[in-house]
């Protein structure tokens, strides 16, 4: 698919088929992913691929809003989890992007915004959302649950985090575009009061 | 330029040409910008587009130098935004994506400004490639003093910044890890 088509018709999906997506298609989304740029080439990003019913499941109920008083409710972006084949969990390394180089263990962070972990797993994220559009497929990028929750579920190591969900499926429907500014409101010229 | 191609072949670019950019391209790379997604739609960015030489050249001064071994060497950048004929800004609100209207986070992560501006900046920088333009996602900087350059009210944050202009070398291909070293299969570690 054309680059700016791409961008342009992409669309967060919460209603999916239960058609398979192979191996080969995730593949060239996780490259897709890979191929990013990040803070001084650090790549913190680690990609845990859920195929695992049991697995994906148990996500799913980690969403803000899966429980009400403790009991699950029917929440669509759960619905969407436990549909689709395969739940892409974006999680990050910690105190590498942002920091000095040499020390690993370095929490010596450059600039006032820390680690600039979710700045670069966004990075990948887009082009793995624009990836997916690409090969017909959808997705939509989920922040919105305890991560400390699903980083215990994957046995996410000690310096590394969670960041967000990417349910991989087919769509069974278009989306609709939520509406954008227009480039007059987020735009200014040379400097903001101009 | 088909999708894939230009996440492959989008290269950091820190040498341009003076050739101007064009309205019509500069609104193209905008749009893509302004289509990518974000915590509950919010919108958080704000871009900056900066073709004044006076003070592309005072934002310029404004990143951090580079230390190698010992040295600290001037940020490759920092030329590269005196020549592009164009610097776009990323900015954005505080305290709007990722929180609930009550002003508390919905995460551990608290504000979700970078995450969202990134969203948009990676869909910016692919559509200049897609145009045959480069830009060059810079950080390192001091985004206080941007800011007070840049006029950028309270309530907003100078994120981060890139050249926009015609690329003057190829790029370097930076080594990426392998799929194996960074991607796991139903639980993390396993592979």
């Amino acid at each position: 698919m054309e680059l700016f088509e791409a961008i342009s018709t992409r669309r967060s999906i919460r209603r999916y088929t239960a058609d398979p997506v192979d191996d080969d298609k995730v593949n060239k989304i996780l490259e897709a992913g890979r191929w990013a740029p990040s803070w001084a080439n650090t790549q913190c990003w680690r990609f845990v691929v859920v195929r695992d019913p049991e697995v994906k499941a148990r996500i799913g109920q980690c969403l803000m809003g899966a429980k009400i008083e403790g009991k699950a409710v029917d929440n669509p972006a759960t619905k969407a989890i436990n549909t689709v084949p395969v739940l892409i969990v974006v999680c990050a390394e910690m105190n590498k992007s942002g920091c000095k180089p040499g020390d690993p263990t370095s929490k010596d962070f450059v600039t006032d915004k820390g680690d600039w972990f979710m700045f670069d797993t966004a990075l990948a994220s887009q082009n793995m959302v624009l990836a997916a559009h690409g090969l017909g497929l959808a997705t939509v990028i989920m922040g919105a649950f305890d991560a400390p929750a699903v980083e215990e579920i994957l046995g996410i190591p000690k310096g590394y985090r969670v960041v967000v969900l990417l349910p991989l499926g087919v769509p069974t429907w278009e989306g609709k575009a939520p509406p954008r500014k227009t480039l007059d409101e987020i735009v200014v010229h040379d400097q903001w009061d101009s | 330029m088909d999708v894939f191609e230009a996440i492959k072949s989008r290269r950091s670019i820190r040498k341009y040409k003076p050739d101007p950019v064009s309205d019509d391209d500069l609104q193209k790379v905008l749009e893509a910008a302004h289509w990518a997604p974000s915590w509950a739609n919010t919108q958080c960015w704000r871009f900056i587009v900066v073709r004044s030489p006076e003070i592309k050249q005072k934002v310029a001064g404004t990143l951090n130098r580079v230390q190698i071994g010992d040295d600290f060497l001037k940020n490759a950048a920092t030329e590269a935004i005196r020549q592009a004929p164009v610097l776009i800004v990323a900015c954005a609100q505080t305290g709007i994506a990722g929180y609930n209207r009550d002003g508390t986070p919905v995460t551990d992560k608290d504000d979700w400004l970078l995450f969202d501006v990134a969203l948009a900046v990676q869909n910016l920088t692919l559509a200049a490639c897609a145009l045959g333009m480069g830009t060059v996602i810079v950080g390192a900087f001091d985004a206080k003093k941007a800011a007070e350059i840049l006029d950028v009210p309270d309530g907003c944050t100078v994120v981060t910044m890139t050249p926009l202009g015609y690329p003057d070398h190829t790029g370097q291909i930076p080594p990426r890890k392998a799929l194996g070293d960074i991607v796991y299969k139903d639980t993390f570690g396993k592979s």
